[in-house]
């Protein structure tokens, strides 16, 4: 293997797995062909098109099936990931229950509603119970301290009613997905990378004592997610990725929504940004056309 | 009335358009129809290989082109792409949309 073929497997490495499978070995074939003589690395054309073509393959991949049941299913393991981020700084106290809400996401990424459903509901009652200052299944010394990625305790600037909210909705997704016997597909691994940078309480940009801070690495996170949502929906001209956003915003909506009285300006900002983008997601679908300009 | 003629028959970008064009000779592979595409457009419209073949699979989806055959050559696989009946009807009508909106030009200018 030449070492300008070695660069371009790994370029191809873009596209989902499924169409490299298909057809990777076609398009290494013409990028060889279409290479200079003696050339050994890539030329940055060819590179950037293969990064942006197997982005777009992904979406295109993305956007089969009904778009209805996988927004919904998105917006499940969007909101599941949030939930499993809000219990991991507090693992050393409270491990069973992290480890059940680490199943239920396991079970939603893999397409299996009818596992994920009852975790879903037994660490949500938990979590709840929790919230309200009560004792639910196993006995759990309150307030519950963090061992690490914070310092608060658990639940200390959430009512019990708006846990209920968010886990209430990631059930009622995974009851209408468990409604039809054909399971969703999977979902990237990559939702394992997100649960950290979510559960961090750092860098902060609040100042200190802000009831319900939101911290950089969060807000960084869901902007990056909800920039790719709009992106894929305009690619894919779908709606699949603006109801997952939606589904999303609804959560953090009801979070705010709590403290309203309280929220500073960089809160309503942050906010307003969610909004824009859940936004954007649902109009670029139904956007402007190419056409062709002959020069 | 020139609005509509200008928006087009359907989404179809200038790379498109060529690629269209280049299968109307008949079923061409990737590396060919990249080397039509060159040809016709004097080496203005050069699509990196990533990109044809998502302008390929976006034209497959929408049946504009369809898969003709597959060979195997040297050990590489090619796919021979073939224009369908709806994208040779796409291309003809951007043809007239064209043709029509540089008439609209060529006779004020050229009679003037």
């Amino acid at each position: 293997m030449t070492p300008l073929e070695r660069r371009y497997r790994l370029l191809l490495l873009a596209y989902p797995p499924a169409y490299r499978a298909a057809h990777g070995k076609e398009l290494l074939g013409v990028l060889l062909d279409c290479a200079a003589p003696g050339r050994t690395t890539p030329e940055v054309r060819e590179s950037a098109g293969l990064v942006t073509g197997g982005l777009r393959e992904r979406v295109r991949h993305a956007a089969r099936g009904s778009a209805w049941r996988d927004g919904l299913h998105l917006g499940a393991t969007a909101v599941m990931a949030v939930q499993l981020a809000v219990l991991l700084p507090y693992a050393g106290s409270i491990p069973l229950w992290v480890v059940l809400s680490a199943l239920a996401l396991l079970a939603v990424l893999r397409g299996r509603v009818r596992i994920a459903l009852p975790l879903a509901l037994l660490t949500g009652a938990k979590a709840v119970a929790i919230a309200s200052g009560r004792q639910l299944l196993d006995v759990t010394l309150l307030p519950v301290y963090p061992s690490f990625l914070t310092a608060r305790p658990m639940f200390v600037a959430s009512s019990p009613a708006t846990v209920a909210v968010g886990y209430g909705l990631a059930c009622c997704c995974l009851l209408a997905l468990a409604a039809r016997e054909a399971p969703p597909r999977t979902r990237s691994w990559w939702w394992w990378a997100a649960v950290p940078f979510a559960a961090w309480a750092g860098p902060a940009w609040m100042a200190e004592g802000t009831p319900f801070p939101i911290s950089l690495s969060r807000m960084a996170l869901e902007l990056a997610v909800l920039g790719l949502a709009v992106w894929a929906a305009r690619l894919a001209g779908d709606p699949r990725w603006a109801l997952a956003a939606a589904l999303y915003l609804l959560v953090v909506s009801t979070q705010l929504g709590e403290h309203l009285a309280m929220l500073t300006p960089q809160h309503l900002a942050y906010w307003g940004l969610l909004v824009l983008l859940t936004a954007l997601a649902a109009l670029v679908p139904y956007g402007g056309r190419r056409r062709v300009l002959l020069g | 009335m020139f609005c509509d003629m200008a928006r087009g028959t359907d989404e179809v970008s200038e790379p498109m358009y060529y690629v269209l064009t280049a299968l109307l000779d008949g079923p061409l592979h990737g590396h060919a129809i990249m080397k039509v595409i060159g040809e016709l457009s004097g080496g203005r419209v050069k699509p990196s290989v990533g990109t044809l073949y998502g302008i390929l699979e976006r034209l497959n989806d929408r049946g504009l082109i369809v898969v003709d055959r597959e060979e195997t050559v040297n050990g590489r696989n090619r796919r021979y792409f073939r224009i369908s009946e709806s994208g040779q009807s796409v291309v003809e009508a951007e043809a007239r949309r064209m043709q029509e909106a540089a008439a609209l030009v060529m006779k004020r200018t050229s009679f003037a």
